[in-house]
């Protein structure tokens, strides 16, 4: 299960919405409680490296994490997972989200719809990244 | 003795250390040194072929090692490794 506090919400929502008809991406930082109770408390936008068509593909700029990472260690949070949208698509958890992510994290997938947030949802892949499991998602409601 | 900081996926591999201090003069001896005793960490690093894993960025403190000489790259002491999980995707296939 992951909880997403209020600001980090707006701050994934902004991030999405700004970067529409792009894909957005970034890191979502907070705390454990085991190990499936996770609150993110932290959301940071990062910039989409991506060198191609950006409406329906994302990488992550490897500096931008790195910064996160720091960020997190420098605050006592610990890195849960990732964020993206889908520009006008569904919140689902794509072949190419799930052949380039990593186990353990939660990924969050933003449906923006017409710049607009039309949903979202929650996956974690399996150690062989062969399937992607949905995981419990809890954000506050605009 | 450098440092490496290793990603919370990772940990479980690495005796659930959240960075490690170890022995080596290059970033390849580092990783090589992280991997002695944790031998499973070695097929989420290193391809079947030796080489580091597409979706793995490593950096030394802020340079990633790639813009650098690579695995061959120096290390000393104080400096940190990253290891960084390339994380991308999208809706397009």
């Amino acid at each position: 299960m992951l909880t997403i506090t209020p600001e980090a919400w707006r701050t994934m929502v902004a991030h999405a919405r700004e970067a529409y008809p792009r894909e957005c991406c970034g890191v979502l930082l907070g705390t454990l409680a085991g190990e499936d109770e996770r609150t993110a408390t932290v959301a940071v936008a990062c910039r989409n490296a991506y060198e191609g068509e950006r409406r329906d593909r994302f990488v992550i700029d490897p500096s931008d994490q790195l910064a996160a990472q720091k960020r997190a260690r420098a605050e006592d949070l610990e890195v849960l997972g990732f964020f993206h949208s889908h520009p006008d698509e569904e919140a689902y958890f794509s072949a190419t989200d799930l052949a380039h992510s990593w186990p353990w994290y939660s990924n969050v997938v933003l449906s923006v719809r017409g710049g607009a947030l039309a949903g979202a949802a929650c996956f974690r892949a399996d150690e062989a990244r062969t399937r992607a499991e949905p995981e419990g998602l809890a954000y506050p409601v605009e | 003795m450098p440092k490496i900081l290793i990603p919370t996926p990772l940990r479980q591999y690495a005796g659930g250390a959240k960075e490690v201090e170890v022995a080596g003069a290059t970033v390849g001896e580092a990783l090589a040194e992280l991997m002695t005793g944790h031998e499973s960490l070695r097929k989420h690093l290193y391809s079947d072929e030796g080489r580091l894993r597409s979706f793995v960025n490593v950096y030394l403190n802020d340079e990633d090692i790639r813009f650098l000489d690579r695995e061959a790259t120096a290390v000393g002491e104080g400096d940190t490794l990253s290891i960084v999980p390339s994380i991308a995707g999208g809706r397009g296939a």
